[in-house]
C-alpha cells in the first residue's frame, strides 16, 4: 500500500479574464512509507500547488477533483475540512524556501520549538513539565545537527543564519514525527555547502524516522541525491515519473532530457560560441496554456498529434507521458 | 539593550537642556517682562535654580511654583493615564475582532465609527456630551474634580489618590463623586487615541494574520485561541506600541483643552491661565514639565518598544 496515492489531481481555476484553467492537470503521484521523493517542475509547474493540495490550504473558489486522493488508505476528499486539517496536522508537515519567515520573529527559537512539542508527549507533574520540555526541545535540536543548543534556544530567528533556520524549522516540522514531511524549495535560496547539510539531514531523519519526504525542486540537478523516485510535472502537466536512475540515466520524455541536459552540462564542454542547450520559447502564461501536452510548442520532437493529451505509456515503474518518446537506452 | 538605553538616556538629556534654552528665553523674549538678560551668566543660574528645585514665585497668587507645579502635574498624569487606559481597553480588542472578520458588517461599523470619531474635534465633541449627560439627562458633573462639600486635601493633585489618602468619613461617597466628575473627560480626551489606535490594530493584526509563520502555525494543528494570543496578538500590539508615545503627545495636547473646558485641575488649564494672566514664571516651568513629560513618556514607550521586540534593536544599528 502506497502513504499518498494520487490519480488525476486536477485544480482548476478562473484566471483574471474569466477562462476556466486548470492549474493541475490529472497528475498522478505515489509515495511509498518512507520514501524520498522529488518533484521537479519550473516556476508556474504547480508543484507547490500540488503540496498544498496535498496538506488541503487550496483556495475554496478554486475546484479540487481527483479520481483518488488517499492518505494511508483513506480517502482525503471524503474528508470535512476539519477532519482534514487534524489529519494533516497530526501525520505531515512542511518546510519552505525562506525558514525565516516562517519563523515568530518576536519569541525566542526555544520558546517556538517548545510549542512544536505536541502536548502529550510532555511527562511528568506540573513542575517538571518544563524540564522535560526543555530536555526535549535540547534533543529536537541535536536531532537536527545542532550542536550549540544553548546559544541557539535563546536566540530570536533574525539572529539566525538561513541553514541554522531551516535546521530549526525542520525540527519544527518533526518534533510530532511526521509520516510525511513535505519540503518545498528548502534550500534554493542557500549556498551549496550548507544545501548538502540540509540533504544529509532530510534523508539521515527519513531514514531514521521512516518519514517520507516528498522535496519539491525546480532543478533536476539539484535534486537530493537520495531520493528513490523522481517526479517531473510541466505546466501543471506530469511529464515523467519513474525511479531516480532511470529518469536520470535514461530519460524517455524530451522534457525531461532537455532538463537534464541544460542543467548537467558543463559549460566548457560546449563548443565557442554555441547556442546553450536550452528549450525555445518561455513557458506560457495562463491564459495561453497550449492545448494537448502543454510542452508541445517547445518541444524538439512535436509533431502534428501532440495536440492531443499522450496517454501514459509504462515501464515496470517508469511512466512517461509523451507521443513520441526517446528511444530507450539498453546499455 | 544597555547600550541602547544609555542611547536614548543621553539623547533625553540633551532634549531637557535643549528645552531649558528655550523656556530660558521666555524670560527675555517677551516685550513686557524682562526677567532675565540673555547672557551666558543669568542662563547659568537659571540652570542651577531649577536643578535646585527654585523655581520661581507666581506673579498672580505669590505662591511658590514648585509645589504648585508637582499638584497640577499629578492631576494631569490622572487624567491622561485613565483616557490611555481606556482607549487601550476598548482599541485592542474593536482592532482585532475587526479584523478578524474582515469586510463584515461589524468590521465596517467599527471603521466608519473610528474614522468618525477622528474627524470630530475634541472641544466640539466635549460640549456635545456635556450637553447630553450633563444638561439633557444630569448624569455627570461637568465642572472640577470633586465637589468641594467633601473637603478632600489636595495632597497629590490626582483626585483619585487624594481620597484614597484622606481620613474623611465619607471616603467612598466622595471617591465615587470624583469618578462622576472624571467620567466626561476621561470619555472625551480617550476620543482621538481610541479611534486612531483602533485602525492601528486593525491594520497591524490584518497584516500579521498574513505572515507565513502564522500559517504555518496554523498548518502545525494550533488552535485558533492559542495562535491569536501567542503569536498573532504580540506581533500586531508592536505596531502598537511603537505609536503610543505619538498618540500619547497628542494626548496631551487635547488634555489642555479638555481641562479647560470641562475647569479640571492640571496643567493644562494651569498654563492657559498663566498665558492668560502673563504670569511668566509658571508659563516657563509648566511649559518646561509639560513637554519633559512627554519626552519621558516617550523614552519610557521606546525603551519598552525595543525591550520587549528585539528585532527593534538590531534595526538601529548596522545590518549585519
Amino acid at each position: 500500500m502506497y502513504l499518498l496515492d494520487i490519480r488525476n489531481l486536477s485544480i482548476e481555476m478562473t484566471s483574471p479574464k474569466g477562462k476556466r484553467v486548470k492549474i493541475l492537470d490529472k497528475v498522478n503521484l505515489r509515495v511509498h512509507a518512507g520514501e524520498i521523493h522529488s518533484v521537479v517542475g519550473e516556476s508556474g509547474s504547480g508543484k507547490s500547488l500540488l503540496a498544498k493540495a496535498i496538506l488541503g490550504f487550496i483556495n475554496p473558489r478554486w475546484t479540487v477533483t481527483a479520481d483518488r486522493l488517499w492518505w494511508n488508505g483513506k480517502d482525503l476528499l471524503s474528508l470535512t475540512p476539519k477532519q482534514r486539517r487534524q489529519v494533516s496536522g497530526r501525520d505531515m508537515a512542511m518546510i519552505f524556501q525562506n525558514p525565516n519567515s516562517y519563523l515568530d520573529p518576536n519569541s525566542t527559537v526555544g520558546e517556538q520549538l517548545a510549542e512544536a512539542i505536541p502536548a502529550g508527549d510532555v511527562r511528568g507533574t506540573f513542575l517538571r513539565r518544563r524540564v522535560d520540555r526543555r530536555t526535549r526541545v535540547k534533543r529536537l535540536l541535536h536531532r537536527v545537527g545542532v550542536r550549540d543548543h544553548e546559544g541557539i534556544m535563546e536566540s530570536y530567528p533574525f539572529e539566525l543564519s538561513e541553514g541554522i533556520a531551516q535546521k530549526v524549522s525542520i525540527a519544527m516540522a518533526v518534533a510530532h514525527r511526521p509520516k510525511l514531511l513535505i519540503a518545498d524549495e528548502p534550500t534554493t535560496a542557500m549556498e551549496s555547502s550548507t544545501r548538502g547539510q540540509i540533504y544529509k539531514l532530510l534523508a539521515r531523519l527519513s531514514y531514521l524516522q521512516d518519514m517520507s519526504v516528498l522535496l519539491i525542486t525546480q532543478d533536476i540537478g539539484s535534486i537530493i541525491p537520495e531520493s528513490q523516485h523522481v517526479t517531473m510535472l510541466y505546466c501543471g502537466q506530469l511529464m515523467e515519473s519513474g525511479p531516480k536512475d532511470a529518469i536520470l540515466n535514461n530519460p524517455r520524455h524530451p522534457y525531461t532530457d532537455s532538463m537534464i541536459r541544460m542543467s548537467m552540462q558543463r559549460l566548457d564542454d560546449l563548443p565557442h560560441k554555441s547556442r546553450l542547450p536550452t528549450l525555445p520559447g518561455s513557458i506560457p502564461t495562463l491564459e495561453h496554456m497550449p492545448i494537448g501536452c502543454r510542452l508541445g510548442p517547445r518541444c524538439p520532437k512535436a509533431r502534428k498529434e501532440c495536440v492531443q493529451v499522450p496517454r501514459v505509456s509504462k515501464h515496470e515503474q517508469h511512466s512517461f507521458h509523451c507521443h513520441f518518446p526517446l528511444a530507450e537506452d539498453d546499455s | 539593550m544597555i547600550r541602547y538605553t544609555l542611547r536614548r538616556f543621553l539623547l533625553f538629556l540633551f532634549t531637557l537642556w535643549l528645552l531649558t534654552i528655550v523656556t530660558f528665553s521666555l524670560g527675555f523674549l517677551f516685550p513686557e517682562f524682562k526677567h532675565s538678560d540673555p547672557t551666558v551668566g543669568s542662563y547659568l543660574a537659571y540652570l542651577s535654580a531649577i536643578l535646585h528645585g527654585d523655581w520661581g514665585v507666581s506673579m498672580s497668587t505669590g505662591q511658590d511654583v514648585t509645589e504648585q507645579l508637582w499638584i497640577h502635574l499629578g492631576a494631569t498624569i490622572e487624567l491622561s493615564f485613565l483616557a490611555m487606559l481606556l482607549s487601550l481597553v476598548v482599541a485592542i480588542p474593536l482592532g482585532i475582532l475587526a479584523a478578524m472578520n474582515q469586510r463584515s458588517m461589524f468590521d465596517r461599523w467599527v471603521v466608519s465609527a473610528a474614522m468618525t470619531g477622528y474627524s470630530i474635534p475634541v472641544f466640539w465633541l466635549a460640549q456635545l456630551l456635556i450637553l447630553l449627560f450633563a444638561v439633557h439627562y444630569d448624569w455627570f458633573a461637568i465642572t472640577g474634580q470633586i465637589t468641594p462639600l467633601y473637603d478632600i486635601p489636595t495632597r497629590t493633585g490626582a483626585v483619585l489618590v487624594d481620597v484614597m489618602l484622606s481620613d474623611s468619613a465619607n471616603a467612598s461617597l466622595a471617591f465615587w463623586d470624583a469618578v462622576n466628575h472624571m467620567v466626561l473627560p476621561v470619555i472625551v480626551l480617550a476620543m482621538m487615541p481610541l479611534t486612531m489606535l483602533i485602525r492601528i490594530m486593525r491594520d497591524a493584526t490584518l497584516d500579521v494574520l498574513d505572515k507565513n509563520y502564522i500559517k504555518a502555525a496554523r498548518a502545525r494543528g494550533l488552535s485558533e485561541l492559542k495562535l491569536m494570543r501567542r503569536h498573532a496578538l504580540p506581533n500586531a500590539m508592536q505596531p502598537l506600541i511603537r505609536q503610543l508615545g505619538l498618540q500619547f503627545s497628542v494626548l496631551m495636547t487635547n488634555a489642555l483643552l479638555t481641562e479647560v473646558i470641562f475647569n479640571r485641575l492640571g496643567i493644562g488649564s494651569w498654563l492657559v491661565k498663566s498665558i492668560y494672566e502673563r504670569d511668566y514664571p509658571v508659563l516657563q516651568s509648566g511649559l518646561l514639565v509639560f513637554a519633559s513629560f512627554i519626552l519621558l513618556i516617550n523614552l519610557l514607550v521606546e525603551l519598552y518598544h525595543a525591550w520587549r521586540y528585539p528585532q527593534v534593536r538590531q534595526e538601529l544599528y548596522a545590518e549585519y
